[in-house]
């Protein structure tokens, strides 16, 4: 035999060998991957079926909790008037706006209790009650102000547009206990100073008369 | 002769360039088990985070009747404040 075809032979022995060692290893990874596959599989199939109630389960609390607060919305609209903007504006900054729009109006969102702990100035306007230590850094953002009337809210009402109580002082005692609780202790008729001024009607649950407005 | 001889050049050439091309694959092959292995493992874990899930029904109940209270106190705030 010459020697370029033993050599010839050699190679393609080793052509086929090569083959063979290769292949068989990556079948064998194949299987693994098969193996892994299939206990995985079923895993995303658990996945699946326990996530596909969640959409419904979700829309309708987003459905229950939309009828809620377009109950509180029409509430504060009935209850409040031009206020109702502002007391959601108060309690959660930047959906005054979003409120006007709901409910169809327009104009200005007068940032009520911008300059109290959120809740608590609305809380003391229906209370009757004085106003409690402004906050530092938690006055909300205050709302655009309107383009069509050309002035300012502020401009517009004496006070700013604010139910501002600051023209009563406040004495120390009724500064909240807890520091970013949003109490109203301090502010009901039966706990004030006896200095403080009673409301107008007494018994009337109002914060008529503490609107700049209606002054 | 001649002939043979380009035969083996052309038989060596291909056999390095068929173990080349074997060894990618099998390292393709091989990469592949860990990931399918990690998929597995996150699927189970993520199966049992989420046997939480049925929570969310007792969640819903107590939004309705959060909101039904908030319904009742509305009409009674209804009644007890005036009208704008």
């Amino acid at each position: 035999m010459e020697l370029p075809v033993a050599i010839i032979i050699l190679l393609i022995v080793l052509i086929v060998l090569a083959l063979a060692v290769f292949l068989l290893a990556t079948i064998a990874e194949l299987v693994k991957i098969n193996r892994g596959l299939a206990a995985a599989i079923p895993l995303v199939g658990e996945l699946v079926s326990k996530t596909a109630p969640v959409n419904g389960v979700l829309d309708a609390i987003n459905g229950t909790l939309v009828t809620g607060r377009d109950l509180l919305e029409g509430l504060a609209l009935k209850k409040a008037g031009p206020d109702g903007a502002g007391l959601v504006e108060s309690c959660f900054p930047g959906e005054g706006a979003k409120f006007l729009r709901r409910v169809g109006a327009s104009g200005a969102v007068l940032p009520i209790g911008e300059d109290y702990p959120r809740g608590a100035a609305i809380l003391n306007s229906l209370l009757g009650g004085t106003a409690p230590v402004p906050a530092a850094g938690s006055a909300p953002a205050p709302a655009p102000a309107p383009a069509a009337s050309g002035a300012s809210p502020s401009e517009a009402v004496p006070g700013g547009g604010r139910i501002s109580l600051r023209d009563t002082p406040a004495p120390a005692a009724q500064e909240p206990a807890e520091p970013g609780r949003l109490s109203a202790m301090g502010a009901r008729p039966w706990e004030s100073a006896p200095a403080a001024e009673a409301p107008a009607e007494p018994g009337r649950l109002t914060a008529k008369g503490a609107r700049p407005w209606e002054r | 002769m001649t002939v043979l001889w380009i035969m083996v050049v052309v038989l060596v050439v291909a056999l390095l360039l068929l173990a080349k091309l074997l060894s990618g694959v099998l390292g393709a092959a091989r990469s592949i088990t860990p990931t399918v292995t990690a998929i597995g493992g996150v699927a189970a874990a993520g199966s049992k985070d989420l046997d939480a899930v049925i929570a969310l029904v007792t969640t819903q109940n107590y939004i309705s009747q959060v909101v039904a209270g908030l319904a009742n106190y509305g009409g009674s705030l209804d009644v007890a404040l005036p009208d704008a």
